[in-house]
């Protein structure tokens, strides 16, 4: 599909018109996409977690879970809805509309994307439309992140129908779920750097013109059986070793940045006027600071290491606190997330550290930091096998010094499948006001 | 002892003669001798380039260009696999010497493994049995394994996927345009698809120039060199034959290189490399984890039963061996290099190992010689390549829209 003139004003006018109505949007739970309309305030009643179907369990489809958070209520901690979606396609991540009224949640092998209605019973969310062409539209392949635009949809694929690797691209829907336009990543040589073409995360910070995406691998890799991965030597040579800046308004790369082992998750700081962001790089277990140089330009450089790296402990996600002094990393390998304090975004120091679990994945805080919760799937053939293979939400508490457990749901237990993203919900959503919470003026996407 | 390592189980073919014989006739006349009602409507010669035999094919399958549409069509479907995510094309990527650049051995359905390297199918019609482990000889019936296999396209029968055509409007009348009326049935999608492996024709490399073709100064002196070390001290060639007149590098024998015998037994550590410029060694304890339980390959023993043919797998072609890295049936080997240093050992060493693999003592210049000489089998399949590359993806072929 050619870029045309047509579709790239529509782009252009919805990115603008976020400049001058909507700059910047309330931020969220510290991870939604800074054009999400509305903020929980306080308590958030439910999680929708996203959860892969497994095969000899259950319906062993994949499915939207639905789980009581309100501690005053009479289900806290009880799934009160599964909506299945029928067969397994790799359920990975989601995303809220830029009204917070829809959850669009993506599959990673099949390419379907799944649009559930939470704005009408959050406690009940309903399927209302499946995207199935999102392949033929674009010959990429699995779609991944899902970041709300202004009336818009932009979603981050990893990999690409020729080949199945990681060159892939970005592709914009409208809220109507009709596609509008796709990019492809950069390739070749940017500056000094060889741009890989792969693609994984997108964090906006609209104040700088700032759009940054990551790199992970192609399904090839993503969709292998783990150990059989780490030991095929030519699978391991197909990671992403970028990071992309690029302009938001002209949708044009800005510069590529090199960044070794597949940096994944990116967070902006949320604090008015801030101009970095934070990843955590899966192979090499570096934390990495983006951030603009005295003259303005884009530098990524590695500001601290997670746990042993010899022993690839696998950084996975990242959350951040909302007046960006903290920041949660979990290490799937070893089940343990972790606490840094980031006060001095240059130097990190790590102040706690927690077994969550054989393995963990996910993790996402409310606004105020105090409730943390935890899922454990990465990707299906990735997961701990035997034993180790547990799959359950847990709900800690955190005081600032120590996290304590308050419920933990068996997944598999309750024959639900792998647990994966997270999302919030409340049955009575209040917008913020920029003048409100003028330091919740940034947010990035998950 | 000989007869127990080499398998020597050239699978005999019958129809090959005729094959050859009808590929000769139909050169010669372009007619197609079938009833008016099978008749094809045009034909397509495979036009075989220089150092390439005459491309066999059977009697009830003549080759049209409209059978070699379809079945690029039906190659390049990822609709064909139960979920719509692989194809045959999938794993044969045109631009990766229609094999896959980037795994050792190939994954499936829902990523299932699957324990061996994709071989190329550039010139796969040539072949007299297929898989590795030969457990196939025609091309028209090899297709239905994979489509039906758990572990590459899922398909829960033959019928589903004969059904899913039918239903493919973008389909409608192209088998039986090519079929003389006769719609998708398990035959004609076999046969659709083996035509379009037959066009996969590639030759007219430098070496075919040279060998071949009276261009002397097509190869290098090293090139040349290293055709010697090939032919003699490196014994390449017995197994990898050239012929006088045309060359198809294998003896389609099936041969226990000791490779499949050592995958066996797992090293206590691996090597991971991680990044470039990092890499680290981890536990087969710490990686045990995180891994499925290792499916067991035993070869050709596996269709046969014969323990004489244990670990065995078949001689792969060396055309176009540069564009179609990692190497071996489990794709253990990732240069040319270090193929060549596997055989300049002995092989692995396995206890059931062929005689024929044997120490050869070649010098670094030998070795260096003989890579540079494998860099000329490079063929010339550039249509081949745009041809797959354009129907490969969906966003280039509005037919393959829902």
């Amino acid at each position: 599909m050619k870029f045309t003139p047509i579709r790239a004003s529509l782009i252009s006018v919805a990115i603008a018109a976020s400049f001058a109505v909507a700059i910047p949007a309330n931020a969220d739970e510290t991870c939604n996409s800074p054009y999400t309309a509305s903020l929980i305030k306080g308590q958030e009643d439910y999680v929708h977690v996203w959860t892969l179907g497994v095969k000899g369990m259950g319906d062993e489809s994949d499915k939207l879970v639905t789980v009581d958070v309100n501690p005053a209520s009479k289900d806290y901690g009880k799934v009160i809805s599964s909506v299945t979606v029928g067969g397994r396609g790799e359920a990975h991540h989601t995303g809220f509309s830029d009204d917070r009224k829809y959850l669009w949640a993506g599959r990673l092998d099949d390419n379907k994307i799944f649009i559930f209605d939470i704005g009408t019973n959050p406690a009940k969310p309903k399927l209302v439309q499946t995207i199935a062409d999102f392949t033929q539209k674009t010959g990429y392949v699995g779609p991944h992140t899902f970041y709300a635009l202004p009336g818009r949809m932009m979603v981050q694929a990893l990999s690409n129908d020729k080949d199945h690797g990681g060159r892939t691209g970005l592709v914009v829907y409208n809220n109507k779920g009709e596609f509008v336009e796709k990019y492809d990543m950069p390739t070749g040589k940017h500056g000094d750097v060889m741009a890989d073409g792969y693609g994984y995360d997108i964090g906006i910070n609209p104040q700088k013109n700032a759009l940054l995406t990551s790199s992970f691998t192609g399904w090839n890799n993503y969709m292998m059986d783990f150990g059989k991965m780490v030991k095929d030597a030519d699978a391991m040579k197909h990671f992403g070793n970028t990071m992309v800046m690029w302009d938001l308004k002209s949708m044009k790369p800005q510069k590529v940045m090199h960044v070794a082992g597949a940096p994944l998750e990116i967070r902006w700081s949320l604090k008015e006027g801030d101009n970095w962001a934070y990843t955590a790089t899966a192979l090499t277990s570096k934390l990495v600071l983006v951030k603009q140089d005295d003259k303005g330009e884009w530098q990524a450089k590695e500001v601290g290491t997670v746990g042993d790296p010899s022993k690839v402990p696998l950084p996975v996600d990242i959350s951040i606190t909302a007046d960006a002094k903290g920041l949660w990393v979990n290490t799937f390998l070893d089940g343990t997330t972790r606490y840094f304090d980031i006060s001095d975004p240059e130097a990190p120091k790590q102040v706690y550290q927690k077994v969550i679990g054989s393995h963990v994945n996910m993790v996402s805080q409310s606004w105020d930091g105090k409730r943390v919760y935890y899922t454990t799937s990465l990707l299906g053939n990735w997961d701990k096998k035997g034993a180790d293979d547990e799959q359950f939400l847990k709900l800690f508490h955190w005081d600032g010094k120590a996290l304590t457990e308050k419920f933990s749901l068996d997944f598999y237990k309750l024959k639900l499948g792998r647990a994966h993203h997270m999302k919030f919900s409340a049955k009575t959503v209040q917008a913020a006001a920029l003048s409100d919470k003028p330091q919740m003026s940034l947010a990035q996407n998950r | 002892m000989i007869s127990r390592r080499c398998c020597s189980k050239m699978p005999g073919n019958p129809c090959r003669a005729l094959a050859l014989a009808l590929a000769a006739l139909f050169a010669a006349c372009s007619e197609v001798p079938a009833t008016p009602a099978q008749a094809p409507a045009e034909m397509s010669a495979i036009a075989v380039p220089l150092g390439l035999p005459p491309m066999p094919y059977p009697a009830g399958n003549v080759p049209t260009a409209e059978r070699v549409e379809l079945g690029r069509k039906l190659f390049f479907d990822r609709r064909l696999s139960f979920n719509g995510t692989m194809s045959c094309g999938m794993c044969h990527v045109p631009d990766h010497g229609f094999t896959s650049n980037e795994l050792r051995m190939s994954i499936g359905n829902e990523g299932a493994t699957v324990r061996r390297n994709a071989p190329t199918v550039l010139n796969v019609g040539y072949h007299t049995s297929l898989f590795h482990d030969g457990r196939d000889r025609e091309l028209e019936t090899q297709a239905w394994g994979p489509f039906l296999a758990n572990n590459e396209m899922a398909n829960p029968s033959m019928g589903h996927v004969i059904d899913k055509l039918r239903s493919l409007p973008d389909y409608g009348g192209m088998f039986e345009r090519a079929f003389g009326g006769r719609g998708p049935s398990a035959d004609t999608v076999g046969q659709a698809i083996a035509s379009y492996e037959r066009s996969l024709v590639s030759g007219n490399s430098r070496f075919d120039r040279f060998r071949y073709g009276g261009d002397a100064g097509a190869l290098s002196a090293q090139e040349q060199r290293g055709f010697a070390v090939f032919s003699g001290k490196g014994r390449c060639a017995t197994c990898h034959l050239v012929g006088d007149t045309s060359a198809l590098f294998s003896d389609f024998r099936f041969y226990n290189t000791g490779i499949g015998w050592v995958r066996g037994l797992p090293p206590s550590t691996v090597h991971v490399q991680l990044t470039p410029d990092y890499s680290t060694e981890l536990t087969e304890k710490e990686i045990l984890p995180i891994s499925e339980t290792v499916p067991n390959d035993v070869g050709r023993f596996e269709i046969t039963l014969d323990p004489d043919d244990r670990w065995a797998y078949k001689t792969p072609t060396l055309r176009n061996v540069a564009l179609t890295a990692p190497y071996m049936h489990d794709g253990s080997l990732s240069t040319l290099e270090e193929v060549v240093e596997f055989y300049d050992k002995g092989g692995a060493g396995a206890p059931e190992q062929s005689p024929l693999i044997v120490p050869l003592a070649l010098s670094a210049e030998e070795k260096a010689d003989l890579v540079s000489f494998l860099k000329t089998l490079n063929g010339e399949h550039e249509t081949h390549v745009r041809e797959g590359l354009q129907q490969s993806s969906y966003v280039s072929t509005g037919s393959h829209r829902y």
